[in-house]
């Protein structure tokens, strides 16, 4: 809870630069693991060393905890001392209760001192929101007075441009919110509305954190498997599963009559969705990109340069399995999405969205290994990774007209 | 009736738009023409229509019907684009060129080549001269798109080939050939034949009046002129089978020093050999998902027997400012599919595989030059000198060559390709157009390469 001081938060535009360099410092991680130095008094060794390669830092391993859920198909980190970690060192997860960073108690607290100034970012953007509808509303009735002067005009016999009619019709550019002569009341939080009732006096008391990290499976198992920094822990029997478990269970949450019937091991499959994503979302976070959700776009995944507080994101990507063998698909139990090509349409539409945002559209092409080619045994162990493979297209609109020097 | 229908198409592609809604809107890129700037709607003598700045919308609609302001304008646009269409097309005898279609060649052969379109259009072909079937005569033909181009242009007058000349056309026309075809004549006789659908003229036609050189990219016959064989493909392959056996080289090494990877601990956090210092080490030996184009594809091949996929290379495009010679044309600068939007998915990704198999790679672009900075420090340097040391520096130089040499490198500077920039055009570009009843929308479709761009 402390770890999510509203302190810690953007202090405010001018001090633009400040918040750069806050985030820089708060996000310099960008796996969980951190390498910390070596001892001290070794320090001359560590360096004569460190010129061969060998030696240098140790690797300091935070040893997070999280929960199974099967219902969700997801992993809940409750200790918001591990969320903390898993969120800023490589934006890990999302906040059940907020839009990504776990912010809900920062939010609460502030609410409850109406602090203007120590915004998180779902305040902020509530804040830009109000301003923006105001703006609009302000040019629309610019818009409306010079279309009466321009009426009024025509009536008489004469006919004027915009201009000529001196009503100056605000641009996103020269708009400026008026805040002195009348403060836009703080936005209602939406999700919290139990704040507006609660009578000033208790201000003090700070709220129990009712939110948790939610992690996908992807990200579960690229912190447990790749960076052995997660423990995950059955919901049942509250004890640590074993990589061998991790690795099945997700598996055969997938299956549709996960719930109903027990599933044979026998029966896991290449085209199993969770293996699909997790190839991609492997391939990109090892290639250094920060991989999230992308739905909010059309989309499977957005990449992030170094993270969401850093950057907008530049690349979204749309996982496009392929069948090596057609015939697999036949007995596919699961509901693969994109395994046939996109209608024109729906190319057009996906790209839009993203072009609009300035985002480049990916299709990512993942194969997936024929059973003929890979028996299935090898699903039994992360080893049948290596068998599919990973390839872009990279696809924007192309404008004859802007493109003829 | 079919000169007032294909009157738009002789305008260049329009660029301004002022609430237009006369279908052309939807096509072009910046809108519908702005009728009421046309000089042409002053009468049939319009020369050269001069294309007037994209307009803006000038007011909402009322929520009470239009206003009379809004009704004077929009009549005031319509007449304009009535106008401009009534008006009589006229065209120079003189700038004409003559042609004859032969449906069987599917070719126009032009017999009067007139005016500056026959610079990037139309190729020599040896054919059997009509007098004596043993005598071979060179003469320029033109394709169906470029035929029916120029006819649908006013700039080409054709006739259909026929093999018997009737008594009663010689009786009222002196050249006993009848008159020309018409546009709507043309394009019955010319679509359809040596592969040329309505979708692909459409394209065709688009780009050629946005001045691009539009060629076939599969010669139709023998005699049509081809860009070189790319040249890169031989010394490439020999590159990558070296760049294959060396790295198989290395992962055997690899897998005898340390053993095969063990996958319940890919990466051996606490192990003594591996011991990561930073993080671009413990990234690096993080990718083990095999990735890129040039990963062998297991796919199942199709049987033979299945017909043709849509996507292959149609059209060769040239930019406008590109020097091209027609006899023996350049590398083209993109490649173009023509596909119909309404009944073909996108490429699977065997169809586009197979699509950049036959693609040359692309240098990634670099960033763009700033103009200032770089001729600015190697005029400043010696600028700053004195004189005087310019002499000591060429005795310097003679001396010890090392020591003049030294401060000159620092100015230049490689620029590097930024890696956004990089990733967003690819490896390999190919530009489909898919056309929906008329209406082109163009993807480029780039062959990406984010292994080889990491961001750590």
């Amino acid at each position: 809870m402390s770890l999510i001081t509203p302190q810690s938060r953007e202090p405010g535009k001018k001090k633009g630069n400040f918040r750069r360099n806050d985030n820089n410092r708060i996000y310099a991680n960008p796996l969980p693991l951190v390498f910390s130095p070596e001892e001290k008094n070794v320090w001359s060794s560590h360096k004569v060393l460190g010129l061969f390669g060998l030696a240098g830092s140790r690797i300091q391993n935070p040893h997070c905890e999280g929960v199974f859920d099967a219902h969700t198909r997801s992993v809940w980190v409750t200790n918001s001392d591990y969320s903390t970690t898993l969120w800023r060192r490589g934006f890990f997860g999302k906040g059940t209760l907020s839009r990504s960073e776990p912010s809900w108690l920062a939010r609460q607290i502030n609410a409850r001192q109406n602090a203007e100034k120590n915004m998180v970012s779902e305040q902020v953007t509530a804040k830009r929101r109000a301003e923006r509808k105001q703006f609009k509303l302000d040019r629309a009735r610019a818009i409306a007075q010079a279309a009466a002067a321009a009426e009024a005009a025509f009536a008489e016999g004469r006919i004027l441009t915009v201009e000529e009619t001196g009503i100056v019709i605000p641009s996103a550019a020269t708009w400026k919110p008026s805040r002195p002569a009348s403060p836009p009341p703080p936005a209602p939080e939406p999700s919290t509305p139990t704040t507006q009732k609660d009578p000033p006096e208790d201000e003090d008391i700070i709220p129990e954190n009712m939110e948790h990290l939610q992690l996908t499976l992807q990200e579960a198992f690229f912190l447990a498997w790749t960076l052995d920094c997660l423990m995950i822990v059955d919901p049942d029997t509250h004890a640590a599963m074993s990589l061998q478990q991790i690795w099945q269970t997700f598996q055969l949450v997938h299956f549709p009559l996960y719930f109903s019937a027990s599933q044979e091991l026998s029966n896991l499959r290449f085209d199993n969705p969770f293996l699909i994503n997790y190839v991609v979302y492997h391939h990109y976070r090892s290639l250094g990109w920060v991989v999230r959700s992308g739905i909010k776009f059309c989309v499977d995944y957005l990449l992030y340069k170094r993270g969401p507080v850093f950057h907008h994101a530049e690349f979204a990507i749309v996982v496009c399995p392929v069948y090596e063998d057609e015939q697999d698909r036949e007995t596919c139990p699961f509901d693969l999405q994109n395994v046939d090509p996109f209608s024109w349409t729906w190319l057009s539409t996906v790209n839009r969205v993203n072009s609009q945002v300035q985002k480049t559209l990916v299709l990512t092409y993942v194969t997936i290994p024929s059973r003929s080619r890979c028996h299935s045994v090898l699903l039994a162990s992360p080893a049948c990774l290596q068998f599919f493979t990973v390839r872009e297209v990279v696809l924007r609109r192309f404008i004859p007209a802007r493109m003829r020097d | 009736m079919d000169d007032s229908l294909e009157r738009p198409n002789i305008l260049p592609p329009p660029a301004s738009n002022e609430a237009q809604d006369d279908g052309q809107s939807s096509e072009e890129e910046d809108g519908g023409p702005d009728w009421t700037k046309l000089p042409s709607s002053s009468g049939p003598n319009a020369a050269r229509p001069v294309i007037p700045k994209r307009g803006e919308k000038d007011y909402e609609p009322k929520a009470g019907g239009g206003s009379g302001l809004q009704l004077h304008f929009l009549d005031r646009a319509r007449t304009a684009m009535f106008g401009a269409l009534g008006a009589n097309r006229g065209v120079n005898n003189k700038s004409m060129s003559y042609g004859l279609w032969y449906p069987q060649l599917a070719r126009a052969h032009v017999t009067v080549a007139k005016g500056i379109h026959f610079t990037s259009m139309g190729h020599f072909v040896q054919r059997a001269s009509a007098d004596s079937q043993t005598k071979l005569q060179k003469r320029l033909e033109l394709l169906p798109e470029e035929a029916l181009y120029l006819v649908e242009r006013g700039a080409l007058w054709c006739w259909k080939q026929v093999d018997v000349v009737s008594e009663s056309v010689d009786a009222t026309d002196p050249d006993g050939r009848g008159p020309p075809m018409s546009v709507q004549q043309a394009y019955a006789e010319m679509i359809g034949t040596q592969d040329l659908t309505l979708e692909k003229y459409q394209v065709f036609a688009y780009l050629k009046r946005l001045g691009y050189i539009v060629t076939r990219a599969e010669p139709p016959s023998p005699s049509y002129p081809v860009p070189p064989p790319l040249q890169s493909s031989t010394p490439r392959s020999v590159l990558n089978t070296l760049q294959s056996i060396w790295s198989g080289v290395c992962r055997r090494l690899r897998a005898l020093i340390g053993g095969s990877i063990d996958w319940w601990r890919p990466l051996y956090l606490d192990g003594w050999l591996y011991h990561y210092t930073n993080y671009p080490s413990l990234f690096k030996s993080m990718r083990f998902i095999h990735s890129g184009h040039s990963t062998p594809l297991h796919l199942t091949s199709k049987p033979a027997s299945a017909p043709r996929s849509p996507y292959h290379i149609f059209y060769h495009l040239y930019k406008p400012s590109t020097p091209f010679r027609k006899t023996s044309p350049p590398p083209p600068d993109f490649y173009v599919v023509v596909v119909d939007a309404r009944n073909t998915p996108m490429p699977s990704l065997h169809e586009l595989a197979a699509l950049y198999d036959e693609l040359p790679d692309v240098p990634p672009p670099l960033p763009r030059q700033r103009l200032q900075p770089v001729p600015d420090k190697p005029a400043g340097v010696p600028s700053t000198t004195p004189q005087s040391l310019s002499t000591l520096q060429q005795i310097l130089h003679s001396v010890l060559p090392f020591l003049s040499r030294a401060p000159a490198e620092p100015p230049i500077k490689p620029r590097k390709p930024h890696p956004f920039m990089a990733l967003k055009a690819g490896k390999k570009m190919v530009v489909m157009a898919a056309v929906d009843n008329g209406i082109i929308s163009f993807f480029r479709f780039g062959q990406g390469a984010f292994d080889e761009w990491p961001m750590v």
